[in-house]
Formats: C-alpha cells, structure tokens, sequence
C-alpha cells in the first residue's frame, strides 16, 4: 500500500499503512473508509411493513469515532447492522449505498459478503454473558473468528486469541477460562478481543457498556479508546448514554424515528444543540454542574413506523413546530462548522456552508405528505 | 493449601457450575448416595467383564462340564452346576462380559444416532425435521420389544447367521446391538433435539453465525457441547435398557446361542424346567445380576440428571 500518504492522519500515524492484510481486491485506496448514503431499511412484520431506518446518510473516515445516538427503537443497530448485513430475516435493505473502501456492500451476495464481515467490519455485541458459550473456554471462542474466517488450524487460532486477551488487558492463562468465572468487565473485554481478531478496518460497539458498572464501563471505554489509537480502528459506537459518546467520539449521529436529525463535530452538537430534538435530549440529560434536581422529559412518544407521521417525524412532540413540519420532510441542511441539521427551523443552514462530507446532498423533500 | 486465613469452621464457597466439566460433574455425582452407590456396583460387574478368567478361568472351562448335573452350590461350585455339569458361577462371569458389550456397544449406537439426528433435526429444522421426528414418532409408538422380535428375524435374515465375525464381534450378537439401537434412539433424539431447539435461538450461536461459523461448525463446536449432559444422562439410562432388551431377546431364544449371556442363561434354565425341579441356583444369580446392573445404572442416571439437568439443579 503507497497511497496512505494521503491518509495520514494529525498525529502522523498512517492508518491504513497498519493493516495486517491487504486492503479487498477491488478496493479503491484513496476512498474514503465508509461512506453510507440514503440507507432505507425496511421490516415486514404481521401488521405491515416497518420504515426502520429511512435515508440515512453518513460517513466514516480512518481512526474516526462515531457515536450514533437516540432512545429505543429509533433504527441505531439496524443501520449498524445493515453495513454488514445482518438484519433479521424479515428485515430488508430496500435503497441506498455502504461503501467500504469505495465498494458497495449492498448488492453483495451472502458469500461475498463473508469476505467484509468481520474481517474488515466486526461486531461487539451487548451482553457478553449471552453472547458466549457457556460452555466453552474463552480462548476457543476468541480464536473461532481466526478460524473460520481467517482458516486458520485451532492452535494456531488458540495462540492469536491469547494475544489478544493480553491486549485487551486480560492474562494470557484465563484463556482457559469458562465465561462465567470471568467478571462483566472481563467477559466484555473477550468481546472485544473477539471482534479484533481478524484486524478489523471498522469495530461496531452495540451498546458495549450497557449492564456495566460505572468504573468498568469507564474501563472499556478508555480500552477502546486506546485500541483505536494503537492499532488504527475507526469506531461506530452505539448507545443511548450521550456521556459515552462525549468522552470517546469524534463525531455524532442523533438519530429519530429512523432518520438522521442532526449530524456533526462532538463538540459542535453538544454545546450548540441545533435541532429540537437534540436540545430536548441534552436537556433531559443530567448536568453534574447545574443545580436542577429534575430533568427534563420530551412529552410523548415516538411514532409508529408502520405509519410514520408525514413531514418531520419529531413534529408531533416538537415545542418549535410549524404548519410546515407536519407536511414536508425536513431537507438536511449542512453548517460551517460541519454539523448536519434536518430541521425546517433552519431553512438554508447558514449561506455560508459548502457541500462538506457527503458527495450529494439527499434529494429534495417531496411536497404534500411523504410515503 | 494456600488460601488466606479463614475463620475457623468457614469453608471458601467452592460455587460448583454447570460448565466446569466433567471434573466437577463427577465429583458431584459420586457425592450422592445414590450415585456412589450406582457407581461402585457398576465398577464390580465392569471388572468382571473385562476380566473374567481372573476369577473362573477362560471360557474353555465353562463350557467343559466337570460336575454334577444340576448340582446345588457346594464348595467346588459356588453357584451349582447346569444340567450338563458345568459351573454357574462360570457361565454367570463370562456372561457378565457378554451382557456388558452388548449393552455398552448398543448404547453408543444408540446415543450416536439419536444425538445427531436430534442435533441436526433441531437445528435445520423444515422437512429434514418434520421426517426425522415421524420416524422417531413411529418407534416411540410402537411396542419396542414387538419390533425388536420382528427386527430381530429381519436382520438376521439380512446379515445370516453363523460364526462369521464383523470387527470381532460375532454376527448375532451385532443383529442385537444393531436393533437395540433401532428401537431405542428415538427417545434420545426427541430430548435431543428439543434442547437444541432451545439452544438455537441463543445470543452465541447468533454471535458464531455472524463470525462466520457454518452450520456444521455451530453444531459441534456450540450445540454438542451444550447438550453434552443430556447425551450422558441419556446414554446411562440407555445402558440399563439396552441390557434389559438383550435379556428378554435372549430369553425368548433370539440371542446368540454360542455366548453365554445372562439372558441365555435364564433361557437356559427355563428350557430344562429349573424352576420346576426347585434348581433355583440355576436362575437366581443371572437374574439378580441383572436386577443389580439395572438398579446401578438407573441410580447413577438420576445422579447425573440431578447433578446435569439445570432444571433439577435449580429446585434444590
């Protein structure tokens, strides 16, 4: 690999460079690391066809941390899922692109897929204890990746996984161990372990501190951060716990009902709020300076997406609403300082905004009401 | 012992799991009366089976009467003598060995048959399962000991009869082993397969799935182990009825009548009219080995069950 000059990240670290095997044969170097854009996923169900996620576009750059962010039910895991493809089996990508390295994942067949899963995008899934084999002895298990994956003979795989333990701060000799003689904390650093364990370009966290104590959560997290630095990871990290996502992501995704309600720079989202979704949920966020022994709540629910409401989706609970959001889909509208807002409150975002992340802005909102 | 200090009488919580294996599972096992007791009759006979002239002497000199006919037990012949003169005890030891193969062989027929099909059916699922389990509904319906009579006459039609040898196993001892296991897989594979049905839709095999497992891979390497203590249980179980089924084939003068088998035996004794002459010496040890062998795997079942099955384990 030469092109990683362009790669190179502020500290210098040419992340690619750090890659254990070559980059996918028809791999375009200078592309960006992920790129989706108007992902649409759809569940049918019984009672009729479920607008999961909805046109949602975003991107993802070498050594990157994206936290994607929103209550339950809002479409977080099926957009991380559907990168890969592993949505249940009633649930369908129905339009949209996932570049990796500039290849589209989403016209792939299932075994051409298997050469991305994993190997280039992996999973840590929430809930270690049911996520493992109770069964069988960590070490097996952490090494079952290299060896399906990767083909390679079962001690070989054994050997690789207790380096990987040992890298994600667990002793070689407890890959012995039977998942219940391990801690939360420990149980959660296997899984990650496991998902490092074909060199992964891109390492998805489902809520990968849910269930954990506030000190070991802080431990996994500080662990990530560091493995994204030392070995070059990209991060999408999803939770519904926005203090997470403030102390480890670069950038975040707020996600409502399905689509995108505001994008952009950690920093930039958190202190200056554009869309009332996001002020809402920051306000209902406990503040450890602020002398307020309530919190906010956002009045209502969000809606059912067998049958969405037309328009903005959060117009119903929106306090700023006009006659307009109950009509038009918001467009989403870039800013200066790279935050991405789809809110009618902010028609044109400011003059001043170029085209900045995406290739092509999403089309143009459709008038009267959005099927 | 290297542990800290403890208060005196505080014994550390030694927390013994579902998973630490075997070691454990064992220990717990033999800590049960009835487990302990299943196991210790179980290590006599299986001594007496796998060395038989130890005791008696080869089976030459079984089959070489040198006694009384029907004798009572006297201190030459502990157990009497049959009506050709030769040792009960004699027979009664060899036919320890017999039983014992038979049953040992039928059950790992057994076992394997009924823990792949139930794996695979519970897993694939579809028609590969809806058959599997009408198959395994037919055996569970029918009388087994009906079947295996009829079985019985069929396989030895099939494979002959006569001395000849498959892996050193005489051919009418194999037809035994062979329809013990037909008839009786499809329990195991009914248990079998409910439990990996259950085990299916849980989070690691959806993780080994997504990590690039194939189905084979999922089943050996997260289903078996998974169901590894039903297949034991189950096989224990198995053992006592396998024996059972060998038994009453030999009785009914379908067993091999060149192997001196505890059936054989009692089938011998019926057949001269022992019970009648009052010559109870000739019946009484075949059929209390039998008795014994039964209650010990049976003892031994249940402790396993209760030490494996995690239902037991919760309500005590």
């Amino acid at each position: 690999m030469t092109d990683v000059a362009d790669l190179v990240r502020p500290d210098g670290s040419a992340i690619r460079g750090r890659r254990q095997w070559p980059l996918p044969k028809l791999a375009d170097p200078t592309a960006p690391l992920l790129v989706v854009d108007g992902l649409t996923v759809r569940f049918s169900m019984p009672s009729g066809s479920v607008k999961a996620v909805d046109d949602v576009s975003f991107r993802l750059d070498d050594g990157e941390a994206l936290g994607i962010a929103g209550e339950s039910g809002c479409g977080k895991t099926t957009t991380a899922l559907s990168l890969v493809q592993l949505l249940p089996a009633n649930g369908r990508i129905k339009a949209g692109r996932v570049e990796l390295f500039g290849i589209d994942l989403v016209p792939k067949t299932e075994r051409q897929l298997a050469r991305y899963r994993w190997r280039e995008i992996s999973i840590v899934f929430q809930g270690a204890m049911n996520a493992l084999n109770p069964v069988r002895r960590i070490g097996e298990q952490i090494g079952e990746p290299i060896e399906v994956r990767l083909g390679v003979p079962r001690d070989g795989a054994r050997r690789r996984a207790e380096e990987l333990l040992e890298l994600v701060g667990i002793p070689r000799k407890r890959a012995a161990a039977y998942p219940h003689e391990l801690s939360g904390g420990m149980r959660q650093r296997a899984m990650i372990a496991m998902a490092l364990a074909c060199d992964p370009a891109i390492v998805i966290g489902d809520e990968p501190t849910t269930a954990l104590d506030v000190m070991v959560q802080a431990q996994i997290l500080q662990l990530l951060e560091t493995l994204r630095r030392e070995l070059g990871l990209s991060l999408i990290l999803i939770t519904h716990d926005l203090s997470v996502i403030a102390e480890t992501c670069d950038r975040v995704l707020i996600m409502y009902a399905g689509r995108v309600a505001e994008e952009g720079p950690v920093r930039r989202v958190f202190t200056a709020p554009r869309h009332p979704y996001t002020q809402k949920l920051l306000a209902a966020f406990p503040n450890i300076h602020a002398d307020r022994r309530t919190l906010d709540v956002i009045p209502g629910l969000p809606p059912d997406l067998r049958n969405p409401p037309p328009g903005c989706r959060f117009a119903p609970r929106c306090q700023s609403a006009m006659p307009v959001c109950t009509e038009v889909v918001p467009p989403e509208v870039r800013f200066a300082d790279g935050v991405r807002v789809a809110c009618h409150l902010y028609p044109t975002g400011d003059a001043a905004a170029p085209a900045a992340r995406l290739p092509a802005a999403t089309e143009p909102a459709p008038p009267g009401p959005a099927r | 012992m290297t542990a800290p200090a403890l208060p005196a009488g505080v014994r550390p919580v030694v927390v013994a799991s579902p998973a630490t294996g075997a070691r454990g599972a064992i220990r717990q096992v033999l800590g049960r009366p009835d487990g302990l007791i299943g196991f210790l009759i179980l290590v006599v006979f299986t001594a007496l089976a796998i060395a038989p002239d130890l005791l008696v002497g080869p089976l030459q000199t079984a089959i070489t009467g040198s006694g009384p006919r029907l004798g009572p037990p006297s201190a030459a012949f502990p157990f009497g003598t049959d009506e050709l003169g030769r040792s009960i005890l004699n027979l009664l030891v060899h036919a320890t060995r017999i039983s014992m193969v038979i049953g040992f062989l039928a059950t790992i027929v057994t076992v394997v048959i009924g823990a792949v099909l139930g794996i695979v059916s519970g897993y694939v699922g579809g028609r590969f399962d809806a058959l599997t389990m009408r198959i395994a509904d037919f055996f569970l319906v029918i009388p087994t000991f009906v079947l295996a009579i009829i079985l019985t006459a069929i396989i030895r039609d099939v494979l002959g009869t006569g001395s000849r040898e498959v892996f050193g196993i005489r051919l009418s001892l194999l037809t035994i082993v062979v329809v013990i296991g037909i008839t009786s897989w499809s329990s195991t594979a009914r248990i079998i397969r409910s439990q990996t049905l259950s085990l299916k839709e849980r989070a690691f095999v959806d993780r080994a799935r997504v990590v690039g497992a194939s189905s084979g891979h999922i089943m050996r390497r997260h289903i078996l182990p998974n169901v590894m203590n039903l297949i034991v249980a189950n096989a224990v179980l198995t053992f006592a009825g396998a024996i059972l089924t060998e038994t009453t084939l030999s009785f009914v003068g379908l067993g091999d009548p060149f192997q001196p088998s505890w059936g054989q035996l009692l089938d011998a004794a019926r057949s001269v009219g022992a019970p009648g002459l009052g010559a109870w010496w000739y019946f009484v040890p075949a059929g209390t080995c039998i008795v014994l062998v039964v209650f010990a795997f049976t003892l031994l079942g249940s402790a396993l069950d209760a030490v494996l099955n995690p239902k037991l384990r919760s309500r005590r």
